[in-house]
């Protein structure tokens, strides 16, 4: 296996998918000349010409709006919002018509569009290019939500995603792509709805998501040293989710903590709890616990982004509480 | 143009009306719900724009969407049946008549001023990469043209030159805000312009215009001219919908000057004058009359979907381990 960057990953899924299929094009702001944000994208324009690969201006509705009308004429785009922060300007493309029209036509028309963005705090970027909205998502039917943690997740899940016929809103986090992992030679695909479980253990499951799985495998790892034996569970899709898997780790462990970055009220956190709670009940040795970031507008810095973000050890004393 | 041709468009602007008049009646007695938009007084821009299109083009249409489809051709009894949530609609009944979706017919609505102008770009463009030689019109409102997505979709279009009609059916009233008031410029094509597209204004309630300029910019628009932005103005003759307060926004008098401007008597008119007879143009109305009052009584007669059905589509499930 390769040891490529996570935004290695998704620019291998994108040169993979393109070629497989002329219909899989790629718009979004700076996604060819810059090839992304961070650099997901680089080179395709060369390699694949402009009507696979196009810039567009700064018109959010316009560009979603775009994927929708281009799927519903057979074609696959993946529709690049820049920053998650954006996509309030092109929610009703994707909350009234993208998530609507296969019901709304009786199932007749498939939306087969991807919306990839990114989202998340980390790199000082304060409230309107830091948030985690992917609960907005989750409340939606009709979407499907992804959100990977590592270079074979995305890649893998990426690829599923733009084979799709459903909308998928794909969310990656802006701390994530410069981070390193192994990722198979060989075309490879990871089933989207298919939870994964990072590491194994028999004491507590940690539910985290994104770049929140990082931090619980870090106290993972911390903790095992004082001998307690934390089994971490990524969901990868919080919508449709992976409720056996989740099912299956608590009833083992018998204790369950949820880790989000997204604010605890109102939010997926709850609806995995809950979950958990309606499948568990008997096996929990405590009530779930949930650590997600404060409930607040994300501040400027990097020293109070850290504050109001969980933590290794916001989650180490999390599970020592549990354990109790 | 020529009487047979006239009369043709005539006969559709009556189907038209009729089939309006039906939907008002139908939803006086609750047989359809709610999203009904009256279309009367409009009937010249949804027959000269719609009728104009080839089957495979893609219309985009409004909330007040029944007489476009009609128009367009889709099947009557599945815009009706839609209308009045039948299993029959064109979508199984599970839009109403805001959101008629006929996909085999190529047409769709939806009821967010403004929305599909953002997806006639997506349609245009997919049209323009697979060198399709089809194109796509847009229907929408003076008041979808204050909206943001009016904007980004016209520049967006324009920049790509995509094979898009957007058609502006200004009937000088969005729900009570008269475009006088609301629209900053005198008349809405004058935004083109500011797109660096041509600025085309028609009488919207002239039959033989808005044909002929639909045919024109379809045409241009086929050789790769598009996008086009054409305003047509034509006079909402009833409410925005059956029974809103009307006075609190114009007067009788008002819509009584516009109802001397009715398409269809213009129409007739224009047809007398040919040397028809009104036995001709009687004769026309009553052949609609009888095929409304089939439609009706076939569409009384059409089943309701289950809930099962209803909530069958929200999503297409996953294949366990494939995707």
């Amino acid at each position: 296996m390769a040891i490529v960057t996570f935004g290695e990953a998704i620019r291998q899924a994108y040169e993979e998918e393109m070629r497989r299929d002329p219909n899989v094009f790629l718009i979004g702001e700076d996604v060819g000349r810059w090839g992304s944000l961070y650099r997901s994208s680089r080179g395709l324009l060369e390699q694949f010409g402009p009507d696979q690969v196009k810039d567009a201006p700064i018109s959010e509705a316009a560009i979603a709006g775009c994927g929708v009308g281009a799927a519903l004429m057979g074609m696959r785009p993946i529709v690049e919002i820049m920053y998650i922060d954006f996509v309030s300007i092109a929610m009703d493309q994707i909350v009234n018509h993208a998530a609507k029209w296969h019901q709304l036509s009786g199932g007749a028309v498939k939306i087969p569009m991807v919306l990839k963005t990114q989202g998340g705090c980390g790199r000082r970027n304060s409230s309107q290019h830091s948030q985690s909205l992917e609960n907005w998502f989750v409340n939606v039917p009709g979407l499907i939500v992804v959100m990977p943690s590592t270079p074979y997740d995305v890649k893998g899940l990426l690829k599923s995603a733009v084979r799709n016929d459903n909308p998928v809103v794909f969310i990656e986090h802006k701390c994530l792509y410069f981070d390193k992992g192994e990722v198979p030679e060989g075309e490879y695909l990871v089933p989207l709805g298919k939870a994964d479980v990072k590491r194994a253990g028999d004491d507590v499951t940690i539910i985290a998501t994104s770049w929140m799985v990082q931090f619980a495998l870090r106290a993972a790892e911390q903790l095992a040293e004082e001998g307690v034996s934390c089994e971490v569970a990524d969901p990868r899709t919080l919508w449709p989710l992976d409720k056996e898997t989740i099912i299956t780790s608590v009833r083992k462990t018998g204790r369950c903590i949820v880790v989000t970055e997204a604010p605890m009220e109102g939010g997926w956190s709850g609806e995995a709890a809950s979950v958990v709670h309606e499948n568990c009940f008997e096996h929990l040795k405590k009530p779930v616990k949930r650590l997600c970031t404060v409930r607040t507008g994300i501040p400027y810095g990097p020293v109070f982004e850290r504050e109001i973000l969980p933590n290794e050890l916001k989650i180490r004393t999390a599970v020592k509480d549990i354990l109790k | 143009m020529s009487s047979d041709r006239l009369l043709s468009l005539y006969e559709e602007m009556v189907t038209l009306r009729e089939f309006d008049e039906l939907c008002l009646a139908l939803k006086k007695k609750d047989f359809i719900y709610s999203g009904y938009h009256p279309y009367v007084g409009q009937e010249a821009v949804a027959v000269g724009f719609c009728g104009a299109l080839r089957r495979e083009d893609v219309l985009l249409s409004t909330h007040r969407a029944h007489c476009h489809a009609v128009a367009r051709g889709c099947p009557r009894g599945g815009i009706l049946t839609e209308m009045m949530g039948r299993r029959t609609g064109s979508a199984g009944g599970l839009g109403g008549g805001m959101q008629i979706l006929d996909a085999p017919h190529n047409f769709y609505s939806g009821s967010i001023v403004g929305s599909n102008l953002p997806i006639a770009t997506g349609v245009g463009l997919a049209m323009k990469q697979k060198k399709l030689d089809s194109v796509c019109m847009c229907l929408f409102g003076d008041g979808a043209s204050n909206t943001g997505a009016f904007h980004e979709a016209l520049n967006l279009a324009a920049i790509w030159k995509l094979p898009i009609i957007f058609v502006c059916e200004n009937n000088q009233y969005a729900e009570a805000m008269p475009a006088r008031e609301f629209v900053s410029c005198e008349r809405i094509s004058m935004r083109a312009k500011g797109y660096g597209l041509e600025e085309i204004s028609i009488d919207g309630n002239d039959v033989e215009q808005t044909r002929a300029t639909a045919e024109e910019l379809i045409a241009r628009t086929r050789n790769g001219k598009g996008p086009f932005l054409v305003e047509a103005l034509t006079y909402r003759i009833r409410g925005h919908y059956v029974g809103d307060p009307e006075s609190t926004y114009r007067t009788k008098d008002e819509v009584e000057e516009w109802r001397k401007k009715d398409p269809i008597l213009r129409a007739g008119r224009g047809l007398l004058e040919n040397g028809l007879s009104q036995r001709d143009l009687d004769a026309v109305s009553a052949k609609v009359s009888k095929e409304m009052e089939e439609l009706e009584k076939w569409a009384l007669a059409q089943e309701f979907p289950t809930l099962d059905e209803a909530t069958a589509h929200v999503y297409i499930p996953l294949q366990k381990g494939r995707e």
